[in-house]
């Protein structure tokens, strides 16, 4: 077969001749036809500008020469102009090879799509698809379901007797039994809070997470809240990275690269860090809050209350354009569910391989501490900042979990609601006060890559005394209102 | 990895984040390339899974893949490499992650570029082809999700489309795997005659 050579397509005059000139002085290799690089050129292409003055300095000021000349000569500007000639010749292309017949009115998922969309209709679905996906599939099922099952049968009544018999028949010393099972034994906390806390709420959280993606909801979700997140500085591109937020903060924040301008990037960043809690995190707060509709009503508005507040002011303060908002609807599909599996478990197995050695070393971590007495110095640190928000001093815990591992801390809160030691207000309180607490030590080093440490700190050292004024806040507000929970 | 790399990487220090474990950051010397480019959302991530064997992560809305994802495949009897890049509208980047996918194109000197687009808007998509073309790269043009274009009553004839642009055409259906025997051939070949003329 003989093989056919494509060829390029032709431009005006005035943009050809100055192609063949910028042409004739590119002499540096760039990858791509020198055709190519005078396009871009001609079309402002910043990085492009900065390779050829790299390579071809002599000639680089001639080159600007050429395309300030040709800009001169068009009213509009080159990108326009030459995207234009490029649209026209794909028109003529497809006339001569596509043949589209006229569509019969609109399907019933073109329907359902108008629906999602439509902020009067939109709302409503949305609110349908938190309460079965979250409330009920994570927050029941996965949150109280299984993770009761999980962490009474198969820990309470099986591994932890069975470890703690092994392991205090053949260790003698007290203080290496701790280290295994202990109050902050790695197979007693460490183990336990990965297998039996979790991992149910975290699997649910990406199965339902998956379905939803798959079926080509999240970019009408951004189609539909796109005029409350321009509110906050935003565009609905910031839609993606704020759910996927919802499973991982610190997925999440790799996920803004997505979106155009750096001050978007910052805010969002910023909005991942503070005010979207992590799938542990929101299974957590659920299943101890779902007993009282009024505490879990609270948790919600004041969470998203200083996630527009915050959102707000980070839009007034941080600098830059606006851009604008424009991304591609997919048609709505039915999810596969060999994909939803492959893509659940290629998460989990992701999640696992991050979180569980954290478990473990912060269970040593703390272990250690506490033999070392630098676990009650913290602890004793963080107390004062506990009592201001009117929490009991066995909460100042947690917050130190919290430093290691988001979910880590969420289900430290699991734990003391349990055990009775968090109720009421102060359980509310607290609920807030650590879905804002400072993000964790992976979220942290994702932040200083994407944004620079500068950045990073900056969000960190805003975030710690900011949850703490809003624990403060709240704390005084519920009280003093009378509110009993 | 040292055991200070280990430690670091627990903690999130250093080691790579992604939510897509597989496939790996680093190019590998003396094998040929394809790098595969397209706009968001037409299913190059399924593509790579189908001629690689990886598992990328796969979802319905743009942006999914953010950063560039390695792979090996077995082409017309030869192994190549195949790079998945993140979305791009056309050569002129706006966000980060579409100057990452450029960049790839730029300096990586791919033996094929396997163009993915989807055949139910082939007039968003193809002056991405054209600019491919305009900048001398050796491209495959894949025509993704024929079955939802035949579905909406859209027939593109590949085979003439394939005359005038000049390069090679497949009709895909990558979800099914429709078209993937002949999409590994065509490339296989590509990616020959390049050497040939080269």
């Amino acid at each position: 077969m003989l093989e056919t050579r494509a060829v390029p397509l032709k431009y005006d005059e005035a943009l050809e001749s100055a192609l063949s000139r910028i042409e004739s002085l590119l002499k540096g290799s760039y990858g791509v036809s020198r055709r190519a690089i005078g396009l871009l050129l001609l079309q402002g292409d910043r990085q492009v500008e900065k390779q050829v003055s790299e390579q071809d300095a002599p000639s680089f000021a001639g080159i600007q020469g050429i395309v300030a000349e040709a800009r001169a000569r068009y009213n509009q500007p080159l990108s326009y102009v030459i995207a234009l000639r490029q649209q026209h010749e794909v028109k003529r292309i497809l006339s001569a090879t596509v043949t589209a017949k006229a569509k019969v009115g609109a399907g019933f998922a073109e329907r359902l799509s108008r629906l999602m969309m439509s902020p009067i209709t939109g709302v409503p679905i949305l609110i349908i698809v938190l309460y079965l996906c979250l409330y009920q599939f994570v927050g029941v099922l996965g949150a109280q379901v299984a993770v009761k099952y999980i962490e009474d049968t198969i820990f309470g009544e099986w591994i932890n007797p069975w470890v703690t018999e092994l392991v205090t028949t053949y260790v003698p010393v007290t203080l290496v039994q701790d280290l295994f099972v202990g109050e902050f034994g790695i197979i007693t906390l460490g183990v336990r809070y990965t297998f039996a806390l979790i991992l149910p709420i975290v699997t649910t959280f990406f199965i339902a997470f998956s379905i939803i993606e798959d079926s080509g909801y999240l970019p009408r979700l951004a189609m539909l809240i796109d005029r409350v997140f321009k509110f906050i500085g935003l565009t609905g591109r910031a839609v993606i990275p704020m759910v996927l937020g919802f499973g991982c903060d610190t997925m999440a924040t790799i996920v803004t690269r997505t979106q155009e301008s750096k001050r978007e990037k910052v805010i969002t960043t910023l909005l991942l860090a503070l005010a979207i809690p992590c799938s542990a995190q929101l299974g957590v707060v659920f299943a101890i809050l779902s007993g009282n509709v009024m505490a879990l009503l609270i948790w919600v508005l004041a969470v998203f209350l200083i996630f527009l507040l915050v959102g707000y002011l980070a839009g007034k303060v941080i600098p830059g354009e606006r851009s604008s908002f424009y991304m591609e609807v997919p048609p709505l599909r039915w999810p596969k569910l060999s994909n939803v599996m492959v893509k659940t478990l290629a998460r989990l197995q992701w999640y696992f391989l991050e979180v569980f050695p954290v478990f473990i070393i912060a269970s040593i971590l703390l272990w250690a501490g506490k033999l070392t007495g630098a676990f009650d110095y913290i602890s004793s640190g963080l107390e004062p900042l506990v009592r201001f928000i009117g929490l009991p001093p066995e909460t100042s815990t947690i917050f130190l979990y919290g430093f290691f591992r988001r979910d880590f801390g969420a289900a430290g809160l699991y734990d003391l609601n349990e055990a009775g030691i968090l109720v009421g207000v102060p359980l509310v309180v607290s609920a807030v006060t650590l879905t804002l607490f400072v993000p964790c030590i992976a979220q942290f080093s994702v932040m200083v890559k994407e944004r620079g440490v500068k950045t990073a700190v900056a969000i960190a050292l805003f975030i710690f005394p900011f949850a703490f004024l809003v624990g403060f806040v709240l704390n005084w507000a519920l009280t003093s209102l009378g509110v009993s929970l | 990895m040292s055991l200070s790399g280990k430690i670091l990487s627990v903690f999130g220090l250093g080691g790579h984040h992604d939510c897509c474990g597989q496939g790996s950051q680093a190019t590998q010397p003396g094998l040929k390339k394809v790098a595969i480019v397209g706009s968001p959302n037409v299913g190059k991530s399924l593509v790579f899974n189908r001629l690689t064997g990886a598992r990328a992560t796969v979802s319905n809305y743009p942006g999914t893949t953010v950063s560039i994802m390695r792979g090996k495949a077995r082409l017309d009897g030869h192994d190549y490499e195949v790079t998945d890049t993140p979305g791009m509208y056309s050569l002129l980047p706006i966000t980060e992650e579409e100057g990452i996918a450029r960049a790839v194109l730029l300096t990586e000197k791919p033996d094929v570029v396997l163009h993915v687009v989807d055949a139910k808007n082939l007039e968003r998509m193809l002056p991405f082809t054209l600019q491919l073309i305009e900048a001398g790269l050796p491209v495959v043009l894949s025509l993704n999700m024929t079955d939802e274009a035949e579905a909406a009553g859209i027939m593109v004839d590949a085979a003439r489309l394939e005359e005038v642009l000049g390069i090679p055409v497949v009709a895909t259906v990558a979800t099914s795997g429709r078209g993937m025997d002949i999409l590994r051939r065509r490339l296989g070949e590509h990616a020959r005659n390049q050497g040939c003329a080269a």
